[in-house]
């Protein structure tokens, strides 16, 4: 092999090697936007949209699963194009649960336990900015006590989970899960009249 | 038999084959075409070059993308002793990597406020876990409302809470001492007190804090997580 030929070799071997790195630094930035695994597109696949969906223990159609045993979980995919969300739930005797609101790129819009909550109880509307002045003009009465959350991003997800430390309260844990609701919030601004 | 006619005429005026060699004797048809006997010259060395670039740049982006994204959840890790948590994943914040691999992996991630999954794949001594062995989780946890812990298979599902043997513990029926500090048997055979049922092969053990000031700072407080001490192995 002649000088000019390992010269020649070196120097594809480099192309490759910076090709690599580049194409390596496309997939990883990219990733994110076409993924069709994420936990956005999972949620979406599973079925309709603002309602809760209950997960089990072994993953479902849509590729989703509890993962915790004992962190029981329901997520609700949500749509605030035309009408705010409303995320609510009764109160009851189970030891710890927590909501967490995610866009629909997966990042934190929000998030509250049972003890950040006003009286124990999950009482979240969900907003865009736009909705959120009207909204705050004109507050109807059954959402005073309401948590109001502006959220950016029109899509996304919501995930409530509920804690049974022991198989006693499997049965309150799931009455909490099945009775929450995440419909949209009709309400009707003054300038509607 | 002679090589096809066009074959050669293409063979000549390719730039990048070299004149014939002279010290072989020349075959030559009637239209004044000759070709070189002897080895085959390195037509095709352009090509083989760039393949050779190709097939580097494409095969080594590709495997390296996926090496970084199962290696690790991303950078900002916590790392306490031998558990290793990610409290800015789920966030805007998270880095790249980190964004590439929750996107990847479509996990429900836990939110500031909902709580903090460690995850240990080794002991203190930095040995990896496995079945064969038999293990002592003591200490305490950072500060949290509840805690739940469980052994797993890599990649696995996490385990029942109905199951026959007990593969998952929380704060709720674990036994502490007088303190609050607990003592956690981890192994495959049963175990007096607190007894973590282990997978055979290598597992994972997963501490998940909920409620707990650790998920919204990193650092700030002074975290301390219980130890992972290998007690024995087999039958001794």
């Amino acid at each position: 092999m002649s000088r000019r030929t390992a010269l020649q070799l070196v120097l594809a071997i480099l192309a490759g090697l910076v090709g690599a790195a580049l194409l390596h630094l496309i997939i990883v930035l990219l990733l994110p936007q076409f993924s069709d695994r994420d936990a956005y597109t999972r949620v979406l696949a599973e079925g309709e949209i603002q309602r809760f969906w209950r997960l089990g223990e072994a993953p479902d159609k849509a590729g989703l699963a509890k993962d915790d045993p004992y962190l029981e979980t329901a997520v609700c995919g949500f749509d605030l194009s035309e009408t705010p969300v409303r995320i609510a739930g009764a109160k009851s005797g189970i030891p710890f649960w927590s909501l967490a609101v995610y866009d629909s790129g997966s990042n934190e819009v929000f998030s509250i336990n049972d003890r950040t909550a006003v009286a124990g109880a999950v009482d979240v509307v969900l907003a865009t900015p736009t909705q959120m002045t009207q909204l705050r003009k004109n507050l109807p009465a059954s959402a005073t006590q309401s948590i109001l959350i502006e959220s950016a991003s029109t899509d996304g997800y919501v995930v409530l989970r509920a804690l049974a430390p022991r198989q006693s309260f499997a049965d309150g844990v799931s009455e909490f899960l099945d009775k929450a609701t995440c419909a949209p919030f009709e309400w009707r601004s003054r300038s509607r009249f | 038999m002679p090589p096809d006619h066009r074959d050669l005429v293409l063979r000549q005026l390719s730039p990048f084959a070299p004149a014939p060699v002279s010290s072989h004797q020349n075959q030559c048809y009637s239209c004044g075409h000759c070709f070189a006997q002897g080895p085959s010259p390195p037509v095709f060395r352009l090509p083989l070059l760039i393949a050779i670039a190709l097939v580097i740049a494409f095969g080594g982006g590709i495997w390296s993308t996926i090496a970084a994204l199962t290696a690790t959840t991303g950078f900002g890790a916590i790392r306490l002793g031998a558990w290793e948590a990610f409290p800015q994943a789920q966030t805007a914040d998270a880095d790249p990597y980190a964004k590439s691999h929750r996107a990847n992996a479509g996990k429900l991630l836990y939110a500031s406020a909902e709580g903090l999954a460690f995850t240990a794949s080794v002991d203190d001594a930095g040995q990896r876990l496995t079945g064969e062995c038999r293990y002592s989780i003591s200490g305490q946890t950072p500060a949290a409302r509840f805690w739940t812990l469980f052994a797993a298979a890599p990649g696995a599902a996490p385990p029942s809470p109905a199951a026959d043997r007990p593969s998952a513990l929380n704060s709720r029926n674990a036994l502490f001492r007088e303190d609050g500090s607990f003592e956690i048997h981890a192994s495959q055979a049963a175990a007096a007190n607190n007894w973590l049922a282990v997978p055979a092969g290598p597992f994972r053990l997963t501490l998940t804090l909920l409620d707990t000031p650790t998920a919204g700072s990193s650092g700030v407080i002074d975290l301390s997580m219980p130890s992972i001490r290998k007690i024995g192995c087999g039958n001794v």
